[in-house]
């Protein structure tokens, strides 16, 4: 900004604009200015992203679906975290270092409702390898549905699970 | 192998599956062995979740949902369609945090306006009745201070915001969802 008043400056003294318009333009220059700052401001409101910390699972019996996020997707469950009731399935990064976990509660389900649901979750799995992917669900008993590179089943609640590949399931490819 | 059998056999005894599911179920494990080189490699191998590749979110009004996330998480809206949009933890090539494969893309939140129980599609059946819910999704954000993240709530108008534990604030979008926010301090060697 300084530099721009410094080079307004110097074309007014060399005559080179007039002073209604060098008025003009360091009233505009300082609108443009302030509007700028205003957009920094406005864009540090709010919170950074880093990921899903948990995802709460309230269910009839936790312990079937702590059994079946376990073995089907490779989460384990946290050690002097099951208590009974509710148990910690961790998967990804380390804990504390971008992690997430599944809080598998039981609990009545019978909460008013609000007026928007999670309706599904959809995992990555890292080298993708369809054949792969297709057998593991298959040999679990799952009826598998979905295309390829993203294929769904039912846990045993009948919640919709989806599980993708980085190519199939990509915000910046939608 | 084996092992997978009698179980499935036990089941069938037990009265627990049909006969044809037990069929089905067998023949699926038996073709998917041999296809995927030997039963072992089925079972042992696994699959492993690397990371939430998006969470589907549903609602009246997709685009009064997204508005509310984009304020107070900072998300760019993309790829908008007439039912939903996706709101990606970051810019395009960032790396998602903590994650060092190169095949693992940013978690994403797709806020829809659908039918939750549309009628089966040609040849699928219909979904199962559904007794699970997930009632709330819990976030991490970067710098987490709980006092001042009170106040910068309060100040984007976010309703209801209360403490949650010993980590966490819990606040209620414009639906009535429960939501979560925390840093890393609570995961899951903290949490309950």
């Amino acid at each position: 900004m300084e530099r721009f008043i410094a080079g307004l400056v110097k074309d007014f003294e060399s005559g080179k604009v007039g002073r209604r318009e060098f008025c003009q333009t360091v009233a505009l220059a300082a609108m443009v200015y302030g509007a700028g700052e205003a957009a920094n401001a406005q864009a540090t409101r709010g919170f950074e992203m880093i990921g899903i910390n948990h995802i709460s699972y309230s269910c009839p019996d936790y312990t079937k679906a702590r059994n079946f996020y376990t073995s089907l997707l490779g989460m384990e469950s946290t050690p002097g975290k099951d208590n009974g009731k509710r148990a910690n399935l961790m998967f990804g990064p380390e804990p504390g270092k971008g992690g997430s976990f599944i809080v598998a509660r039981t609990t009545p389900t019978d909460a008013k409702p609000s007026r928007a649901v999670v309706d599904h979750v959809c995992y990555t799995i890292a080298n993708w390898d369809e054949q792969k992917v297709r057998g593991a669900l298959k040999a679990k008993g799952l009826e598998v549905g979905g295309r390829e590179g993203s294929l769904h089943v039912f846990d045993p609640f009948g919640y919709y699970v989806q599980i993708a590949s980085a190519e199939a399931e990509n915000a910046f490819r939608r | 192998m084996e092992g997978f059998v009698a179980h499935q056999l036990n089941a069938f005894e037990q009265g627990k599956i049909s006969r044809r599911k037990l069929i089905k179920t067998l023949t699926a494990a038996a073709t998917t062995a041999y296809a995927t080189g030997g039963a072992g490699a089925a079972e042992t191998e696994g699959l492993k979740a690397a990371l939430v590749n998006h969470i589907s979110y549903t609602c009246p009004n997709f685009r009064q949902a997204a508005d509310w996330y984009s304020k107070v998480f900072n998300l760019d809206q993309i790829g908008a369609r007439d039912k939903d949009v996706a709101l990606p933890f970051g810019k395009r090539g960032d790396q998602p945090y903590g994650v060092t494969a190169k095949d693992v893309p940013l978690t994403h939140l797709i806020f829809r306006t659908r039918d939750l129980n549309p009628p089966p599609a040609a040849g699928e059946a219909p979904r199962p009745k559904v007794q699970a819910v997930i009632d709330h999704v819990a976030y991490t954000v970067a710098d987490f201070d709980r006092e001042k993240a009170k106040a910068e709530l309060k100040s984007l108008g976010v309703e209801n915001v209360r403490d949650g534990g010993l980590y966490s604030l819990h606040m209620t979008d414009p639906f009535g969802y429960d939501v979560q926010i925390s840093g890393f301090a609570n995961n899951a060697l903290t949490d309950g």
